[in-house]
């Protein structure tokens, strides 16, 4: 018995962590209707751009400079050509981005020197990291998925497969395949009780994804912006003839969503470390938003912690009697049957049917 | 003032659906323009509101001004904010899974500031049967109560223009009567007003001018009176007058139109 809640304990954690990487899905999914399969390239990135800022890690010349200069070319034509700055302003201020992320990149942020203790620090580099990702995020958007508005989504969830592989290809081009030591080094908050032992690490991916989550939601039902996107992820033709801008909304939406992607890969990350064969976690998410429902934020919750648990009690009862890796396949196992019950996930919407 | 001249619209770079279309509509009127299913009267909407890109479609040909300025290829959302035209299309245009409420916020996005809760108690000063039911789920509203939500929320822009592509699609004739003598209300205001509709007796009753496009042509303009009087106006758009077609050309296009739809 204290087993079983121990495990199941450890599995909502995780589940967590699982339900955010849904979140990020289902938002995807409800404004544009595709399929993000790029979330594991985004969940690496994401965490290797806290990894930079955290641990100062920086990166020889040939390798920083060409990255400022995309930045530079990307922030002028944005500037120039979508916000219709003028030239004379488009182009400086591009110049001045790009020559800050070299810096960043190649000389580092030098936060372990300047700010000595951890939790301060993370305190620091995790907004800052996060603000990098959605922001790459961005970028991946305005470059790949813009240009599809108004298309089919199945094209835009093809065009996330080859995203997939270039952003993967660029993340090796850029840090190599290696694995990189990751401790976060926050407060210990392990949780000790008679029989029960809740490690540190996982007490602190569930209570930040939780959190994370909860300021989705807020963000989402409580401003303007967030009704907005409600709004254009209802239809973007209505959205847009009521002048909500809906390619920026979409622009929004992928930030939000590499920002929780970032969040969630920094979390698994500080489980082991951080390298580039880490993306297949990102696929955790299917099973988590097939069986909470596609469109359902609070799906994506439940399916998480469902899933969690799943692997957990896998782990636990299943794999001791010789089925090894059975951990991986449990969640699948369990999407098909819920499929076979309810086809549109638990928490699929409910149509509005008139006639 | 906005002005179309010889206007040419093709989706997907082959469907040629508007064949230079050119119309005048002046400051403060009651714009009417009536024309069969599949006539053009929503792509040529679609175009003077910007949203003809999100359909795949381009304008070839022909240019759209506001007071002698082009807005041909500009975003929807400037054509909204710099020009205050504002396109309500058709089918009811409203978000089914957002509140009443959250509906009239969602379209003032674009103009957000403290006078928003205000114009929200005027706009259910228009149509006070939305106030008891702004908590409710705008897909479960009826048709009627639908459609003036839609023009509520394009109220929420601040139109200077608004294009109305077929308000009375299915709503019962008594509705109808209310809506129109709410969107002549509205004109009372200052609004200046483009109606799209099939059912041309009515629209007639509140417009002094009206345009009829065929296949993507104007093929009669004139003031809400003519255009009643006028023989194939009304036997098509009517349902009255001469019962047999005046040439077998006429009815020849009708039957072929009626195949492509
Ligand atoms: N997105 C589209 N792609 C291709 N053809 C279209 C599209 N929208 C409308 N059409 C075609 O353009 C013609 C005119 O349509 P429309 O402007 O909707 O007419 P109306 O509003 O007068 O009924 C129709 O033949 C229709 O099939
Ligand atoms: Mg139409």
């Amino acid at each position: 018995m204290i087993d079983l809640v121990q495990t199941l304990g450890s599995g909502i954690l995780v589940g967590l962590v699982y339900a955010l990487l849904g979140l990020c899905i289902v938002i995807i999914f409800k404004a544009s209707e595709a399929f993000n399969f790029a979330i594991g390239e985004f969940l690496i990135l994401g965490s290797f751009l806290f990894y930079v800022l955290f641990f100062n890690e920086t990166l020889p010349w040939h390798r920083a400079l060409p990255l400022g200069a995309l930045i530079f070319l990307f922030f002028s034509y944005v500037l120039f050509f979508d916000i219709s700055a003028r030239f004379l302003i488009a182009l400086p201020s591009g110049l001045v981005t790009g020559f800050l992320i070299f810096c960043v990149l190649f000389f580092g942020l030098n936060l372990p020197s300047l700010v000595p203790s951890p939790l301060l620090r993370f305190i620091i580099a995790f907004p800052l990291g996060l603000l990098a990702a959605g922001i790459v995020g961005s970028m991946v958007e305005r470059i790949t998925i813009k240009p599809l508005l108004g298309r089919s989504p199945i094209s835009m969830t093809i065009v996330t497969l080859g995203l997939g592989f270039f952003l993967r290809g660029c993340i090796q081009l850029i840090w190599g395949s290696h694995a990189y030591p990751f401790f976060l080094d926050l407060p210990d908050i392990t949780i000790e009780m008679g029989d029960f032992l809740f490690l540190s690490d996982p007490i602190w991916a569930g209570i930040l994804s939780l959190l994370t989550f909860g300021l989705v939601i807020v963000f989402l039902f409580r401003t303007r912006w967030g009704l907005a996107i409600r709004a254009t992820s209802e239809d973007q033709a209505k959205a847009m003839a009521f002048g909500i801008n809906a390619r920026f909304i979409l622009l929004i939406v992928w930030a939000i969503s590499a920002l929780c992607i970032a969040v969630a890969g920094i979390m698994i990350s500080n489980f082991g470390a951080l390298q580039v064969g880490m993306g297949f976690v990102g696929l955790r998410a299917i099973p988590v938003v097939l069986i909470g429902g596609m469109d359902s934020i609070g799906g994506a919750l439940v399916g998480g912690v469902i899933v969690g648990m799943c692997e957990a009690l896998a782990g636990a009862y299943l794999e001791p009697m010789g089925l090894i890796g059975f951990k991986d396949v449990a969640p699948y196992i369990l999407l098909l049957i819920v499929l076979f019950i309810r086809p549109y996930g638990l928490f699929g919407t409910v149509r509005i049917e008139r006639v | 003032m906005l002005s179309i001249e010889n206007l040419r619209v093709v989706y997907h770079d082959v469907i040629s659906v508007l064949n230079g279309i050119s119309l005048e509509v002046k400051d403060g009127e009651v714009l009417i323009i009536i024309g069969a299913n599949g006539a053009g009267k929503t792509t040529l909407l679609r175009s003077v509101s910007g949203m003809i890109e999100f359909y795949d479609g381009d304008i070839i040909e022909g240019d759209i001004k506001m007071d002698g300025t082009s807005i041909k290829g500009l975003d929807a959302t400037d054509i909204m904010k710099r020009y205050g035209v504002t396109y309500v299309m058709e089918d009811r245009p409203v978000f089914w899974y957002l509140t009443i409420e959250e509906n009239l916020g969602a379209a003032s996005f674009s103009r957000w500031d403290k006078r928003v809760k205000a114009d929200m108690e005027e706009v259910f000063g228009y149509f006070p049967v939305l106030r008891p039911m702004k908590g409710k789920r705008a897909g479960y509203a009826s048709g009627g109560e639908q459609q003036m939500l839609a023009i509520g929320m394009a109220l929420m822009t601040k139109p200077k223009i608004l294009l109305l592509d077929e308000p009375s699609l299915g709503l019962a004739p008594l509705i109808t009567e209310e809506l129109f003598s709410i969107i002549s209300q509205l004109n009372q205001t200052d609004i200046t007003i483009v109606l799209v509709e099939q059912n041309a007796h009515a629209a007639l009753g509140i417009g002094k001018r009206g345009y009829v496009v065929e296949m993507g042509r104007i093929v009669l303009d004139g003031t809400a009176q003519e255009l009643l009087e006028n023989e194939d106006v009304r036997e098509f758009y009517l349902g009255s007058g001469k019962k047999e077609r005046k040439s077998y050309k006429d009815a020849k296009r009708y039957k072929r139109r009626k195949r492509w739809l």
